[in-house]
């Protein structure tokens, strides 16, 4: 009985939304990006995106079934982790470990916790650090932007990491995604334009992805170069997941906390994460690392940010 | 004979140490990177177990009962150190592997609570069987863990390559692989449990 | 001594080797005391105070005593006797002393003489800031560094752990997976995370 009655704040009003609603009109706000991750690293890449999204569907239609429990892969959350992890892998990532990250987020990002709403990580991205550390060699090779052949480039972060200089890339290429990255993490333009309507309709709240960007880009910036204030901090704002990260993945319902003040924290706890990993850190990249190790706190940060009970 | 026979088999079923009594994981999860590491382990903790159960269990009617946890530590101190340097003149490639590990014996829940739930109340035979069999189920136990982690973590079985062109899931045979091992396994003999 | 090393040692001794989810020490009390916040807090506190104070003290020892003498393979029943002697001594105190603050974390104290964490950080600052016959030059504040940021990472771990199972325990939890195997999964996925620091350098 105890798992069927919900404690949370008033007021408690009904929006007439359902959760399937919301999370179909975020995989849309998703399409733009992967669409133009399939524009600029090639037809690869939405192989990638279907198998993942597949993978995904199929994990959890067959575990759920396999548990006799209702099969539920219309509600779109299967979808989307399917969907978030293929944008974070390199458009050339072999079939077979697509699958294999598709399985693993669904049965232990997800499953294993009893389903929706009751996981603590994000799925898709417990599967991209499960792939990361399992075969890291697939997972850093990145291809060239409108090459469509097999020609290999480094992402610009890694080519900081290695030479501590980017690498000659504006800032234009890189708000239109005309660099080596993930697929969908690249083009910033179309994130953003994902982005504006849940953010319009308040699907996904403006603090967390608001808090982590500035973090990450003022930290960027005191600490970035040899010198105190003079870090580039735009680049690190336009390249790597951070984007793709702080609007879709940071802001999981089920995953962030739930109170104004809890994801301002949140926003921040990431910001400094993902800079400190980026500036000092053995992996050119910190945004699956950053919003991982905050899920994890986010018990804990709702537990001390909790709404004051009227009167008390 | 069947007694003792009973005593030997508890350790490796119906009273396993590590999946039954959640027992001494520190080291089993530490160490099982290897198939090798993972029997050096075991054989070094059963030769522990038998000697500090034997002991324990001979000076029962000696050892004041309100000092009993410290001299207890004593002893089976005592058989760890010789073991650490038995390993260290034999077998210095598993010392090294096996690191912190082996001064870590002395702490290991499995062999102070066989002396404290056992070996303090019971003969010296029965004792020497029960610590014969907690020590073979904590080997069987490690060997299980290892032989799983080496396999799909390394590809590799006794540091041998079994196919080609396969390649391992590396993250198995790191700390969080693991935890990840040792949680499915769990829930794994949960299941067999309900299903009976 | 340098700045970086100190820098290093807490990283290290933090994220990438952190004592649970790393090295694995001190995981059944991880296990078992984790499923509420505060007993969780109080028994992290203890165990920090504890392994500061054994490294101390078994530093001494084998600086002073073992080494000297000779005697570095009586390491192990040296150290266990000590730290058993010295948490035995501290649950006295305190329960003399202050009621209150026994009852809060004195009850985890005997626990933590056979809490692998203590012994490990103690051998393992032994076999880290000693050459074969002498203390490297900063030994001793190394080895106390090192076991107060070994404690900072076990409560870390201990504090995360303790919020997630006390907000699992109003989900429905498949049953095969409740309590112990899940703490496991959960354990793994926060060292996947912690994995992201690897390879830090200032």
């Amino acid at each position: 009985m105890k798992d069927r009655l919900i404690v949370s704040a008033s007021p408690h009003l009904h929006k007439g939304e359902s959760t399937t609603r919301i999370m179909w009109i975020v995989f849309l706000a998703l399409v733009p990006a992967g669409a133009a991750g399939v524009v600029i690293f090639g037809v690869r890449a939405l192989w990638v995106i279907l198998w993942s999204i597949f993978f995904a569907l199929a994990s959890e239609a067959a575990i759920q079934a396999a548990t006799k429990r209702k099969v539920t892969i219309l509600d779109g959350s299967a979808a989307i982790t399917g969907l978030l992890l293929a944008y974070n892998l390199p458009p050339g990532a072999p079939l077979w470990m697509v699958a294999a990250g598709s399985f693993f987020s669904i049965a232990i990002g997800k499953q294993v916790f009893g389903g929706l709403g009751q996981n603590i990580f994000n799925p898709a991205l417990v599967g991209r650090v499960f792939l990361m550390a399992s075969w890291p060699k697939y997972m850093t090779t990145f291809s060239k932007p409108l090459s469509y052949d097999a020609v290999t480039s480094a992402t610009p972060l890694a080519l900081l990491k290695e030479s501590g200089v980017p690498g000659n890339i504006s800032y234009q290429d890189l708000f239109w995604g005309l660099r080596g990255g993930c697929i969908g993490e690249a083009c910033i333009v179309a994130l953003l334009l994902g982005a504006a309507f849940p953010l319009f309709k308040k699907y996904i709240s403006w603090h967390i992805p608001f808090t982590y960007i500035a973090t990450t880009g003022v930290f960027t910036y005191i600490f970035g170069a040899k010198t105190f204030f003079g870090g580039d901090w735009m680049f690190h704002v336009l390249t790597g997941g951070l984007v793709l990260g702080a609007f879709f993945m940071a802001t999981d319902y089920v995953t962030s906390p739930l109170t104004r003040r809890g994801q301002i924290v949140f926003g921040i706890g990431c910001g400094i994460l993902t800079a400190v990993i980026r500036l000092w850190g053995g992996y050119p990249e910190g945004v699956s690392y950053a919003i991982l190790m905050m899920n994890a706190a986010t018990p804990i940060i709702d537990r001390f940010t909790r709404n004051r009970v009227y009167g008390s | 004979m069947k007694k003792f026979f009973h005593e030997f088999l508890k350790g490796i079923f119906r009273e396993n140490p590590t999946f039954v009594l959640a027992l001494g994981l520190c080291p089993t999860l530490a160490v099982s990177t290897s198939l090798t590491n993972g029997l050096g382990m075991g054989v070094a903790a059963t030769f522990v177990l038998l000697g500090s159960n034997v002991i324990i269990s001979g000076m029962r009617n000696i050892i004041p009962g309100r000092i009993r946890i410290p001299c207890y530590i004593v002893v089976i101190a005592t058989f760890v150190t010789l073991v650490e340097m038995t390993m260290k003149a034999y077998s210095p490639a598993l010392d090294r592997a096996l690191g912190i590990y082996v001064p870590l014996i002395v702490v290991n829940c499995i062999v102070l609570g066989r002396a404290e739930a056992y070996a303090c109340k019971s003969s010296v035979t029965n004792s020497f069987f029960d610590g014969l069999g907690m020590g073979v189920g904590f080997t069987l136990a490690l060997l299980l863990i290892s032989g799983i982690r080496e396999v799909s973590g390394a590809g590799t079985i006794l540091g041998r390559e079994i196919i080609k062109g396969f390649d391992p899931v590396r993250v198995i045979s790191m700390p969080s692989g693991a935890l990840l091992v040792i949680g499915l396994l769990l829930a794994f003999f949960n299941l067999i449990k309900r299903k009976k | 001594m340098e700045m970086g090393q100190f820098l290093a040692i807490f990283i290290s001794a933090v994220f990438i080797n952190n004592v649970i989810l790393s090295r694995f020490l001190g995981l059944c009390s991880f296990i078992a005391i984790s499923k509420e916040t505060k007993p969780a807090l109080a028994m992290s506190l203890a165990v920090m105070f504890v392994i500061t104070m054994s490294s101390i003290i078994t530093w001494f020892i084998y600086r002073f005593l073992l080494i000297p003498f000779g005697l570095a393979y009586l390491r192990t029943i040296s150290f266990i006797l000590v730290i058993a002697a010295f948490v035995q001594l501290v649950e006295m105190v305190i329960r003399k002393i202050s009621p209150p603050l026994y009852r809060f974390f004195g009850i985890y104290l005997p626990l933590i003489t056979v809490n692998c964490a203590v012994l490990g950080v103690a051998v393992l600052n032994s076999d880290m800031f000693f050459t074969k016959s002498s203390a490297v030059a900063g030994s001793f504040y190394y080895s106390l560094f090192q076991a107060v940021c070994v404690g900072v990472g076990y409560t870390l771990a201990m504090l995360l752990m303790s919020g997630i199972r006390e907000r699992l325990e109003l989900c429905n939890v498949p049953r095969v997976f409740k309590d112990f195997p899940l703490a496991f999964i959960i354990a793994s996925i926060m060292s996947l995370s912690f994995f992201g620091f690897n390879g830090f350098k200032f």
